[in-house]
């Protein structure tokens, strides 16, 4: 029984879908609103897409209502936006509201219904395209030929009042190109486009948005053939300006490369070095060093080929009286003699302090700390000795005139170790000529200090440097190494003249000119004015002589004399140890007192730098 | 020469310093440096000025209200309780081209007013409330500081137009009152997520109303509707 109800009811239902199957009549499929657009925020209009229509005639309706009504409406006009759509005239289009919205399909079987759309006409404005696009080539006669673009907005879009807001663009391209040239233009209605390839057929379109909404569709393309005489003068022009410019760039590189240094140069010149007049390099090339150094004790004498080592050796800072010209002894190398205690690290050229005259002034006059690193403690240890007179300053006879401690007489920077004043102060910088001049003179015995690399490769720099006063430099290490070497007690003997110690001679100053073959010192009378009158650097062929080494006194002091064609006489004193302080204080004095007459004068300037030539300043000790 | 010199100096100082000094005072780009009642800049300037805040507040709002429904409320029907939720409803305002161009001058500006005012609160308390979120989406609390300054901005730029336009007019604080600070600390996430809905699409909406008002009445005021 059962059995039988359950099978008459499957057969009918079955039959009866085979009848409606049969017919094809069904209800109509759900509709979907797709798109609501308004093209000028006074009019909006929906379009739906309809489902299945069963077969049957289907009716559609769209029905709506707004945001804060409950009263429903149905479309005003299923016809202007053509089938399956309803417009939305003036009156019904509200801004600023959503409009809840829905479309009912009907037919004979049944009907069915979209889902509802909540559409707010302020987002779903999109205008038509911009109308009446015209596009001209315009050739003015004293400018360049540009494209003229020219279009209109949509109709019914109000401008005017402000309720609506047009943007545009436009779009380019040769008939033939794969991309589009793309420039936005605000606002305005027309456009100017000025690069343009010649002869070309071009394509032009425009397109439109509102201030907030979507972008029109583009407007039919407009052809436009561009003449083939429309010139780019001014990119020839550039062009050629830019290669021009090129080209003389490539020039001013390839010549500043190949003189880059002398250009350099020229623009800054190398400090120049350090003078030493009357030192002759020659004389310290040959073989007198060797012979004096053998005297002095020392062995293997730095060759003369290695002038740099005599030089770097014998630059030491050394003020202790025992120590002064130190550095001499070097246990290694007797050849290197007497290495510098100090070199000043920082000039430029890499020179001792004395080397740069302005360095000079400012650490010769100042207590400094900085030289005395450099001082084999020892000689740090005996800050007072003034009688550190190895002070000797190869660089002395260019020195400039403010080093009125320096030269109790010290006008005359000779190789030769000067008697320094002792009531100079500060002491350091009396240390500072030490170390920079230093003087091999005088008491051997003290350890030597070697100098410390920086030093010697300053002192190696600034070797080059002085280009022009290397044979000098070189003859006044040698000279210096000769002194650092000195025993103390060993009497400096010239290999040629001798000359009695004590003997009553006035202590003169002299410059060293130079050291000729034999080693014997070249040096150049001071002129003896009380009135400090400068002597002319620049003179030194006049007063050529020769001077020796007389010998050595018991306090180291160094006597020359003079050659025997020469008749100029040069005692130097010079005092390793302490000699009668008395004496040089005495000395110095003098020497402050005509100082001060002669540095105005004997400035040489050169380069910037101060150089006051020594051999200007007349320092008696008489 | 002396003698006249000096009161020149003293005065020609003391004008240069109270320059800076109130210099110092103005907020970046002002229209009017100095805040002088009396403004010397046009009316021009002045509209040209509110426009392109307004647009600017209503693109900021419009990216805002589409990151914050990409993230959270997408294709979850928010929609349908955001209607009638803005606070500014209540305001008689124009929807449609028409009724805009019947309302009169004044009135309208004086609606601009009232709901740029309206609107402080709110936005002042979403930045609050986003900044104190956890994860705080920094694409649209950045948005939300920028549209609360501009529309400080702009509304010192509106005061600024009717004091030129009307001078008469007296002050009217009255504006339409936002009260759902409530809604945005809700505890139940739906509904809270419903309140920002609410609060961003009306910011949405109201920005662009303004907008659209002001470049009406630049086209009213300053080119006589013939722009």
């Amino acid at each position: 029984m059962k059995e039988n109800v359950a099978s008459a009811t499957v057969f009918t239902l079955l039959l009866f879908l085979n009848t409606c199957l049969l017919n094809g009549q069904l209800p109509p499929g759900k509709p979907e609103i797709f798109k609501c657009r308004s093209p000028n925020k006074e009019t909006f209009t929906c379009w739906w897409k309809p489902g299945t229509d069963g077969g049957l005639p289907t009716n559609y309706s769209l029905t709506y209502h707004r945001e804060g009504e409950t009263l429903m409406h149905e479309c005003p006009d299923y016809i202007t936006g053509g089938p399956n759509s309803c417009h939305f005239g003036k009156q019904y289009t509200s801004m600023w509201r959503t409009y809840i919205m829905m479309v009912n399909a009907t037919n004979q079987m049944g009907s069915s219904f979209s889902d509802e759309l909540y559409v707010d006409v302020t987002y779903i404005v999109q205008p038509d395209p911009p109308l009446e696009l015209a596009v001209e080539v315009k050739q003015p006669e004293d400018r360049k030929p540009y494209l003229w673009i020219k279009w209109s907005p949509p109709t019914l879009i109000d401008l005017k009042t402000g309720w609506f807001t047009l943007l545009y663009e436009i779009r380019l391209k040769p008939e033939k190109a794969a991309e589009w040239e793309i420039h936005f233009a605000g606002q305005q209605t027309e456009f100017k486009i000025l690069s343009l390839h010649p002869g070309q057929k071009y394509l032009v379109q425009v397109r439109c948005k509102p201030d907030h909404g979507y972008w029109s569709a583009w407007s039919p393309a407009t052809f436009i053939q561009i003449p083939s005489d429309f010139t780019m003068n001014d990119t020839t022009v550039w062009i050629s300006v830019a290669v021009l410019s090129a080209v003389i760039c490539l020039i001013i590189v390839w010549a500043v490369a190949l003189k880059g240094y002398s250009m350099v140069t020229c623009i800054f010149p190398p400090v120049p070095g350090p003078k030493i007049k009357g030192f002759d390099a020659h004389l310290l090339e040959k073989g007198k060093s060797e012979e004096l150094l053998s005297a002095l004790g020392c062995q293997d004498f730095p060759p003369t080929s290695d002038y740099e080592d005599l030089l770097v050796e014998y630059l030491e800072v050394d003020d202790s009286e025992d120590q002064h010209l130190m550095s001499v002894h070097s246990k290694e190398h007797p050849s290197q003699g007497m290495k510098p205690t100090y070199l000043d690290p920082d000039t430029d050229s890499g020179r001792g302090s004395c080397d740069s005259p302005s360095l000079l002034s400012e650490k010769c006059e100042e207590p400094q700390t900085n030289p005395s690193t450099f001082y084999d403690p020892e000689v740090i240890e005996k800050p007072e000795n003034p009688e550190t007179t190895h002070t000797w300053d190869p660089q002395c006879i260019s020195m400039e005139g403010k080093i009125p401690y320096f030269h109790a007489g010290g006008s005359k920077c000779s190789t030769w170790p000067l008697p320094q004043p002792s009531q100079h102060n500060p002491r350091s910088s009396y240390h500072n000529i030490t170390d920079v001049c230093e003087l091999a003179v005088g008491p051997a015995g003290a350890p030597a200090t070697l100098l410390d690399e920086a030093g010697k490769d300053a002192l190696k720099s600034s070797q080059t440097i002085k280009s022009g006063e290397e044979g000098k430099a070189t003859q006044q290490r040698e000279v210096e190494s000769f002194h650092s070497e000195t025993d103390q007690d060993t009497p400096w003997l010239l290999p040629q003249e001798k000359t009695p110690f004590g003997s009553a001679k006035p202590l003169d100053y002299v410059e060293i000119h130079k050291v000729n073959k034999d080693g014997a010192l070249s040096l150049l009378p001071k002129q003896r004015e009380n009135s400090g009158q400068p002597k002319k650097p620049g003179t030194p062929e006049n007063n050529k002589e020769y001077a020796k080494v007389s010998g050595v006194m018991d306090n180291n002091i160094l006597v020359l004399v003079s050659d025997p064609h020469a008749k100029n006489m040069a005692c130097f004193e010079e005092s390793a140890k302490e000699g009668p302080p008395s004496l040089e204080q005495n000395q110095a004095e003098k020497a402050l007192a005509n100082f001060p007459a002669t540095p105005s004068k004997c400035r040489l300037q050169l380069g910037g730098l101060d150089y006051l030539d020594p051999a200007c300043f007349t320092h008696s000790f008489h | 020469m002396n003698i006249k010199g000096s009161p020149w100096k003293g005065s020609l100082l003391l004008l240069l310093v109270s320059n800076l000094l109130l210099c110092q005072s103005v907020a970046p780009l002002p229209i009017c440096p100095g805040g002088a009642a009396r403004c010397q800049v046009t009316l021009r300037d002045l509209f040209d000025r509110a426009v392109v805040l307004s647009h600017y507040i209503h693109n900021l709002s419009s990216e805002m209200f589409s990151e914050f429904d990409k993230r959270y409320t997408h294709g979850r029907g928010f929609i349908t309780k955001a209607i009638n939720s803005c606070h500014t409803s209540s305001l008689a305002t124009p929807e449609d081209k028409e009724q805009a161009q019947q309302i009169n001058q004044k009135d309208f500006l004086s609606l601009i007013v009232s709901i740029l005012r309206s609107w402080n609160e709110p936005l002042y308390h979403l930045v609050t409330e986003v900044r104190g979120m956890q994860e705080a989406p920094e694409a649209i609390l950045s948005k939300a500081v920028e549209i609360e300054e501009q529309t400080k901005r702009l509304l010192e730029g509106m005061e600024l137009i009717v004091s030129q336009v009307h001078p008469e007019t007296k002050e009217n604080e009255i504006y339409p009152v936002w009260s759902g600070l409530s809604s945005l600390q809700m505890a139940d996430e739906e509904s809270r997520l419903s309140a920002y809905y609410n609060l961003l699409h009306c910011l949405r909406r109201d920005s662009h109303k303004i907008d659209n008002y002001l470049k009406l009445l630049k086209c009213r005021i300053i080119h006589n509707n013939n722009c």
